[in-house]
């Protein structure tokens, strides 16, 4: 397949004096699975609408391989693409919506019923061929529209949010479906979501974005386990944050007692007041420990596989911390005093929230 | 010359193309003609006088100016009768379980689609100085007030136009949502209050919009008033004078009595919509308001007020239909059946019965390709251009057809362009009198298709022109159809510009029933009437049969 690496440069997009996409550089090697993660409102839609060429930048430019492609139109850029809302055309049957790209391409008949075949065996929507859009479910049209857009040999695969109109049972089975479709035929593909879990499980690597910039572009690992930014800390996973202030040379301390130690460099570029975030999951709960870091349980809430308890420093800065349950484990009853612990490298200093 | 153009549609690209030639057609067909009667009734024959001296003729004259007064005084009046009576017919109709709801529904339809110039001329020959129920009555002793001058008009106007209240309130009904009246009631309102102090409120730009469309239409026809309006003149008729007295008209006179309508017409508009959109919740029921179960008494009380307002209104309709088989004596029906009026008319009917079919087949066609094309870059391509177009297409909505007429004959009557007096013209004015509606309801439909559809089309390679045939035009070939047979509908049955723009070869049904009313050879023009009814509901009863649609598309 003649997929490509993909090059976005410098790229601004502004609405008037709103800018919806700030100075983006990214770069996508061929083949990979790159995901644009962020919260509604973040610009990932309409970058992903500009490299489709449905909007036009503002300034900075977007290469396919080597060759820019600023200038071409949205329907002579070869990328396919698979909208939120699928976007099926529901006049045409599943084969003539899957040949459209086909036959707008002005392919011989022969040759577009050879691939649409193939397609729909590898779908496996054969036995679907000749419904109408109408008799499909959500799940069904989705694979159609995935399909249409794969079976044009396109040189880069967008997906829109492909799985957020569909119930989650569906949404689990079909993300695996298209991660292994992917691997399989080596598309490059730039994927848009606001499901960390779904970006985490699916991509190569992650774009975090947050008001139109990227906050970190890393490897799903890196995303989670080594946040750059408070807002990337923030916004995946669940975690705590506790203020934080030097107490000795690379020794920080938080409300209950904690100490933390930080390297000297890191220490001394971030002065005496800072903030310590923390994910929940990875608090241990024990007896208090004379001089330890301690804290009072004000709230247990159940959740079945997980417990979170509501713990209050003084202060009054609370924290959670969620355990995984076991048959017969017994949360402590509020109001109990309990020692907190964390493993070493669990935890990521910030400077000082304004 | 294919690669020419070809490489002009790929340098320029489609929808700019399109988009020019769209507005060269709207220069030439709306602008062109309302800024030529602008300039006309400024200029004058006499280079000392000043510019606005065909107004202060006007207005210093009362052979002129009491024409304004009366069409004011009229317009109203059926406005005011029209919403007085609509208003809770409307409400009846949809909040209770009243009988013959279907009847009413058609009823309401066949009344709306009648024209209007039919319905007057019934009602003369039943309530008329020698009509069948004024005679009736006179030889038991009661005398019925004259039905001539203005009562008359009033009166025709008002049950010829209540359906635009009546439809509008009741579509405006269905987005008020249950839990609204619910809300009312649980905190102790009675029926009344919560009709006046929640509902009413809230139907407020539906009965204003309802209104507005009752007022202009009664404001610019000519039809009506010619034939129950005797001594009593009107603006349009005035109008039409203009173009009937004297041969080819008085263009600076004419002119300066359009723009005077227009200026009425535009300022209720612009009234309207300031009025409304101070009052616009926009509220969207999720649960539309619900029928109630009324105790008998009130349920008949209301189904009588409904039936007795959509039968009389229905009255003359079926008068027509009847009359078009009694042998008549000139204006004197004879209570006797026969085929002899279709006998007549069959022989007669060949030119203007091809003409109108004609002439609202192209215009309904045109309107159909434009109007889509026209709601497509309003909706998808907005933009300057978009915007202005937007603009222009509004603003035709408040031109009335009589002005137009009045227009196209004074910008087209000479060289190089003539088309005064032949099909061309009645085509073009037909066409651009609909083609705002054809617009809006192609962007109503447009704005439900979800835009991510034809992006998906241009993602897959087929360009803009491939696109809107392939995905854009086949998703909304049931909304095209739906209105085409709307505009079918309103076109066919066009007497206002027609009057004006049409000479001895392009005569219409519409034309030929108006001259054997006025002739008084009721027999023939029922007979004719009750093809052109039929020519106008048949389309509407596949529209609401087939078509699933509701008569609230009708406004």
């Amino acid at each position: 397949m003649a997929s490509t690496s993909v090059h976005i440069e410098s790229v601004t997009k502004q609405f008037g004096d709103f800018t919806a996409v700030n100075k983006v550089d990214i770069s996508i090697a061929k083949g990979e699975f790159f995901t644009l993660l962020g919260s509604s409102g973040c610009g990932k839609t309409t970058l992903l609408r500009i490299v489709a060429g449905f909007m036009q930048q503002s300034s900075g430019r977007i290469l396919f391989g080597d060759k820019p492609i600023d200038d071409v139109p949205a329907h002579k850029r070869n990328t396919g693409m698979v909208f939120q809302n699928y976007a099926i055309f529901p006049h045409l049957t599943v084969v003539d919506n899957i040949a459209y790209g086909l036959r707008a391409r002005g392919l011989p008949s022969a040759q577009v019923d050879e691939r649409v075949r193939k397609m729909l065996a590898m779908m496996r929507l054969e036995h679907l061929g000749h419904r109408r859009p109408r008799e499909l479910s959500g799940g069904q049209q989705q694979r159609v529209v995935l399909a249409r857009a794969i079976v044009i040999e396109p040189d880069v695969l967008l997906m829109d949010e492909p799985l957020s109109n569909l119930d989650t049972e569906m949404r689990i089975h079909l993300r695996s479906e298209i991660r292994t479709l992917q691997r399989q035929i080596g598309v490059t593909t730039i994927y848009v979501t606001h499901d960390q879990e779904e970006a985490l499980m699916m991509s190569d690597r992650v774009a975090v974005m947050s008001a139109g910039h990227v906050e970190q572009i890393g490897s799903p690992a890196d995303i989670f386990y080594r946040p750059r930014t408070r807002f990337v800390a923030s916004f995946i996973g669940e975690s705590n944050f506790v203020p934080a202030e030097a107490v000795a040379d690379g020794v920080y301390a938080v409300p209950g007692g904690g100490r933390f130690n930080v390297p000297a460099a890191r220490a001394a570029e971030l002065g005496r007041k800072a903030e310590i975030a923390f994910r929940s999951h990875d608090i241990t709960i024990g007896a208090p420990v004379a001089g330890g870091w301690t804290a009072t349980v004000i709230d247990a809430q159940f959740y079945g596989a997980t417990t979170r308890l509501v713990l209050d420093l003084g202060d009054g800065k609370t924290v959670q911390a969620a355990s995984t349950g076991h048959a017969g484990a017994v949360p402590p009853p509020v109001g109990t005093r309990v020692g907190l612990a964390l493993p070493p490298d669990a935890f990521w200093i910030f400077p000082e929230k304004r | 010359m294919q690669a020419m153009q070809a490489w002009v549609a790929h340098r320029i690209g489609f929808w700019p193309i399109i988009t020019l030639l769209v507005f060269l057609t709207l220069i030439a067909l709306l602008l062109m003609p309302v800024v030529n009667i602008i300039g006309m009734s400024l200029s004058s024959k006499d280079p000392n006088s000043s510019v606005i001296a065909n107004y202060v003729e006007f207005f210093s004259r009362r052979f002129y100016y009491q024409t304004l007064i009366n069409s004011v005084q009229v317009s109203v009046a059926a406005t005011f009768f029209a919403v007085l009576f609509g208003v809770p017919a409307a409400y009846f109709a949809t909040r209770y379980e009243i009988f013959g709801r279907s009847f009413v529904r058609a009823a309401v339809v066949l009344t709306f689609v009648s024209p209007p110039f039919i319905g007057s001329y019934s009602w003369v020959v039943l309530f008329g100085r020698s009509g069948i129920v004024t005679q009736t009555l006179a030889d038991i002793g009661i005398n019925l007030p004259s039905i001539y001058g203005a009562p008359g008009i009033v009166l025709v106007f008002t049950l010829q136009f209540f359906p635009f209240v009546f439809l509008m309130v009741s579509s405006g009904l269905k987005s008020i949502d249950q839990s609204v009246e619910d809300a009312a009631r649980n905190l102790g309102s009675s029926e009344l209050r919560t009709f006046f102090t929640v509902l009413l409120p809230l139907l407020i730009p539906s009965i204003s919009a309802g209104a507005l469309l009752v007022f202009v239409a009664a404001f610019t026809d000519i039809g009506t008033p010619i034939i129950i309006g005797e001594r009593f003149r009107v603006l349009p008729v005035l109008v039409f004078g203009e173009f009937v007295n004297e041969f080819g008209g008085r263009p600076i006179l004419a002119s300066t009595l359009a723009v005077l309508l227009l200026t009425v017409t535009t300022s209720a508009l612009l009234l309207q919509r300031w009025y409304a959109a101070r009052h616009a919740y926009g509220t969207s029921a999720i649960r539309p308001l619900l029928v109630m179960e009324q105790p008998p008494l009130k349920r008949i009380l209301a189904s009588t007020y409904v039936l007795l307002l959509v039968g009389l209104a229905l009255l003359p309709v079926i008068n027509i239909v009847i009359s078009s088989f009694l042998k008549a004596n000139g204006p004197l029906l004879i209570a006797e059946f026969t085929m002899e009026n279709y006998h007549r008319v069959w022989r007669t009917i060949g030119t203007p019965l091809s003409n109108t079919l004609y002439y609202t087949t192209v215009a309904t066609a045109m309107c159909a390709v434009v109007g889509t094309a026209v709601g497509y870059i309003i909706v998808r391509r907005p933009g300057r251009l978009g915007g202005w177009l937007d603009g222009v297409v509004m603003f035709s909505y408040a031109v009335p057809g009589i002005v137009l007429a009045v227009g196209l004959v004074v910008t087209y009557n000479e060289p190089p362009l003539i088309l005064t007096g032949t099909s061309a013209i009645l085509i073009l004015a037909f066409f651009i009198r609909r083609l705002p509606f054809s617009v809006r309801s192609s962007v109503s439909m447009l704005q439900q298709l979800s835009r991510d559809t034809e992006d998906a089309s241009i993602n897959l390679g087929a360009g803009p022109g491939r696109t809107f045939m392939r995905i854009t035009v086949p998703l909304l070939s049931m909304a095209i159809l739906s209105g085409v047979l709307l505009t079918w509908s309103n076109t066919i049955r066009e007497l206002s510009a027609t009057l004006i723009l049409q000479s001895g070869n392009t005569v219409t049904l519409s034309i030929e029933i108006f001259n054997e009313v006025v002739n008084g050879n009721f027999g023939i023009a029922s007979a004719l009437g009750t093809v052109l009814i039929l020519l106008t509901f048949l389309p509407l009863v596949i529209l609401f049969a087939f078509l699933g649609k509701k008569e609230e598309a009708l406004v």
